[in-house]
């Protein structure tokens, strides 16, 4: 199972950090339990991908997947940390449209304190 | 309920398995043990054979037993009971008699078939249990003959003749009057999976034994326990407690063979609790008749030990043959997908198409179409998200759906979104598809509208241009929008798509095949000369996802 994820919080949002790939199977099922079971105590999420080389279709369903789920319970989860190769895939699949990208970290808890 | 003893010669009871009785429905086929007795049949939800049918009574029919034989017997159903055609009121049964309830040849249950497996394997332990060794072997000696014997010939498997063989010699060596196995089943629940006396008929009923000795039994750490009923909790319950009817028991909590190395070090080796039980044996006699407990403890130590690992490998046979013929639906489901997956490439005067497929597993989530209207050639490649069966059985729905659209001549933006909003509300979960459908017109027009997709090549003499428009995949977002883009074709010009199998085709570094190789190779050659690209990359290295290209030349 080659995918880590870990979590803290500041500023009352929850920073999550993964680490490895994102892939249809054990790693996707991470995904979404972790972030499931985060969500259920927070509505500000940030999830930092910085360590992730590579999202497969799977992965990336399930993270379309969490993504919905959260906003439709009121949540939402900002990205940060993309690579090249992220930051292509959601440019091929018009994703970047759908989720907030964002530099680094801080960027993204500014624009929820904003909010 | 009474107790039921089957009583009769062993030609007629076999080797003491239960009977079966073979549903068939239409194409459903179920096999039910009859395993107690009345066994009812009709059309109400409580009954042991539930037939879903207006004709069928709600209380249509029993199963009975009588001095060792089964009897059909009608309860004044309205359509009747028929056994091999004929109407009756009570019948008795005979291997392999066909009976039918209010309905005729729609619904049929044959009666106690006779199993083809190993009547061979049959024979040859009943030869071995009534075997004669010398008089210097022991008990203990001549059990494990048996049990390594039995566990040899196990390459068939044949779980329920294993258990009987077992019981018959557990009941030898201990001398007690009855005996049953009992296994759990996936549910935890422990499931009476064999009965036999010492004069060797079957027992199905297992009423008068004392579940809460084999409860306590399964829980304790011991590997046997000798007790008798009239400590057990259960008299209290009893209709009638009559002294004879006090019993020694013999339970055998059946433990599965742990494999050594999961023995954490320094662990109690006798500690046996973190051995998951799968079962128990259950042998007993009356105060009445027998003495059984002073059997050796050697002997019961053995069937410990042994009996269990028996049974486990008759499992496993059992769950291979499962697996296989899994495998042998899997392999007609694939057979199934490629018919549906195979191209008629239509002709038309001023367009080319070809396409190739290359599959990293059985059944695969790519696919492309053609279809020839009054529109234009248009072509679709699709891309399902996920691999196996499911993103399969998404694929050929989806090929369905945008080829009947396509022939309907629908507009393509219209088409993605009907896909996108059958696809979302159905709730799947997380499956979606990338895909671009192109269609081109005789004077050169090309429209296309890519879902999420690799963006495809447009090559143009010696220039390659990767048309940007894009929209989300289908099936991910439920609000999601789509539009087309065009663009014009001159003769000699060519669009190529391909799947990002192509683009993600990894080496044994872990490079990337990635665009700018396909732009080179897809400007100078066509599809033999990308696959042979791609494959020189790859330098052996498997392909980890399927590589669909297609290509829509424009000769005008």
């Amino acid at each position: 199972m080659n995918l880590k994820m870990d979590s803290h919080t500041t500023d009352g949002v929850t920073i999550v950090t993964c680490q490895g790939r994102i892939v249809f199977g054990e790693e996707a099922t991470e995904l979404r339990e972790t972030l499931k079971k985060l969500l259920a105590s927070t509505r500000k999420l940030i999830l930092n991908l910085s360590g992730v080389s590579y999202i497969d279709s799977g992965g990336l369903g399930t993270l379309v997947g969490v993504y919905s789920s959260a906003r439709a319970s009121g949540a939402d989860i900002k990205l940060t940390g993309l690579g090249q190769r992220l930051r292509d895939v959601l440019q091929i699949t018009k994703l970047v449209t759908v989720f907030e990208v964002y530099d680094t970290e801080q960027q993204a808890i500014a624009a929820f304190k904003k909010a | 309920m009474a107790f039921q003893t089957i009583t009769g010669s062993s030609s007629e009871s076999g080797s003491g398995l239960f009977p079966t009785l073979v549903f068939v429905q239409g194409n459903e086929q179920r096999t039910i043990n009859l395993d107690h007795s009345p066994f009812t049949v009709g059309r109400k939800v409580d009954k042991d054979l539930v037939i879903a049918d207006p004709r069928v009574s709600r209380d249509h029919a029993i199963i009975i037993t009588e001095n060792g034989r089964f009897h059909v017997v009608d309860q004044g159903s309205k359509h009747g009971t028929f056994v091999n055609g004929e109407r009756i009121q009570r019948q008795v049964l005979e291997k392999n008699d066909r009976l039918e309830f209010g309905v005729r040849d729609i619904a049929y249950v044959i009666f106690n078939p006779q199993h083809a497996t190993s009547n061979t394997a049959r024979e040859f332990l009943s030869q071995i249990s009534g075997m004669h060794i010398s008089t210097e072997t022991t008990d203990l000696e001549k059990l494990t003959l048996f049990l390594e014997a039995a566990r040899k010939l196990n390459t068939t498997g044949v779980l329920d003749e294993i258990l009987v063989t077992l019981l018959d010699a557990t009941l030898k060596l201990t001398r007690a009057e009855r005996g049953f196995v009992f296994l759990k089943t996936d549910t935890g629940e422990l499931r009476l999976a064999a009965g036999r006396s010492s004069r060797g008929e079957p027992m199905l009923d297992d009423k008068t034994i004392s579940h809460s000795i084999l409860e306590d039994a399964l829980k304790s750490n011991s590997e046997f326990v000798i007790t008798d009923t009239s400590q057990s909790l259960d008299l209290a319950g009893r209709q009638s407690i009559v002294a004879y009817d006090l019993r020694t028991v013999i339970c055998i909590p059946l433990r599965k063979p742990q494999v050594q190395a999961t023995r954490e070090p320094g662990a109690n080796p006798t500690d046996e609790s973190s051995a998951e039980v799968m079962g128990a044996l259950y042998v007993d006699s009356r105060f009445a008749s027998r003495d059984i407990s002073s059997v050796s403890n050697d002997i019961l130590r053995a069937i410990a030990h042994e009996a269990a690992s028996l049974i486990e490998n008759a499992r496993l046979v059992q769950a291979e043959e499962a697996a296989r013929r899994y495998q042998q639906e899997l392999s007609i489901a694939a057979s199934i997908q490629q018919r549906l997956m195979a191209v008629t490439i239509p002709e038309v005067p001023f367009a080319r198409l070809c396409g190739r497929n290359l599959s990293c597993k059985e059944i695969g989530g790519d696919f492309f179409d053609a279809v020839n209207t009054e529109d234009g050639l248009a072509v679709v490649l699709a891309d399902v998200s996920g691999k196996g069966v499911s993103a399969a059985l998404l694929a050929s729905t989806l090929q369905g759906m945008i080829y009947s659209q396509l022939t309907a001549r629908m507009p393509l933006p219209e088409i993605v979104a009907a896909v996108n909003r059958f696809f979302t509300q159905k709730h799947i979960g997380e499956k979606y598809a990338t895909c671009i459908i192109a269609r081109i017109r005789p004077n050169g027009e090309l429209e296309y509208v890519n879902c999420g997709h690799v963006p495809p090549l447009l090559v143009s003499g010696q220039q390659v241009t990767r048309p940007a428009h894009g929209n989300l995949p289908v099936g991910l977002l439920k609000d999601a929008t789509y539009e087309g883009d065009l663009c014009l074709l001159k003769p000699g010009d060519k669009l190529v798509l391909v799947t990002d199998g192509v683009t993600e085709a990894e080496n044994a570094k872990g490079d990337f095949f990635e665009d700018f190789r396909l732009e080179a190779v897809a400007g100078k050659g066509s599809l033999d000369e990308i696959f042979g690209a791609i494959s020189t990359f790859c330098a052996g290295n498997p392909l980890s996802d399927d590589c669909t290209v297609v290509e829509l030349s424009y000769t005008g």
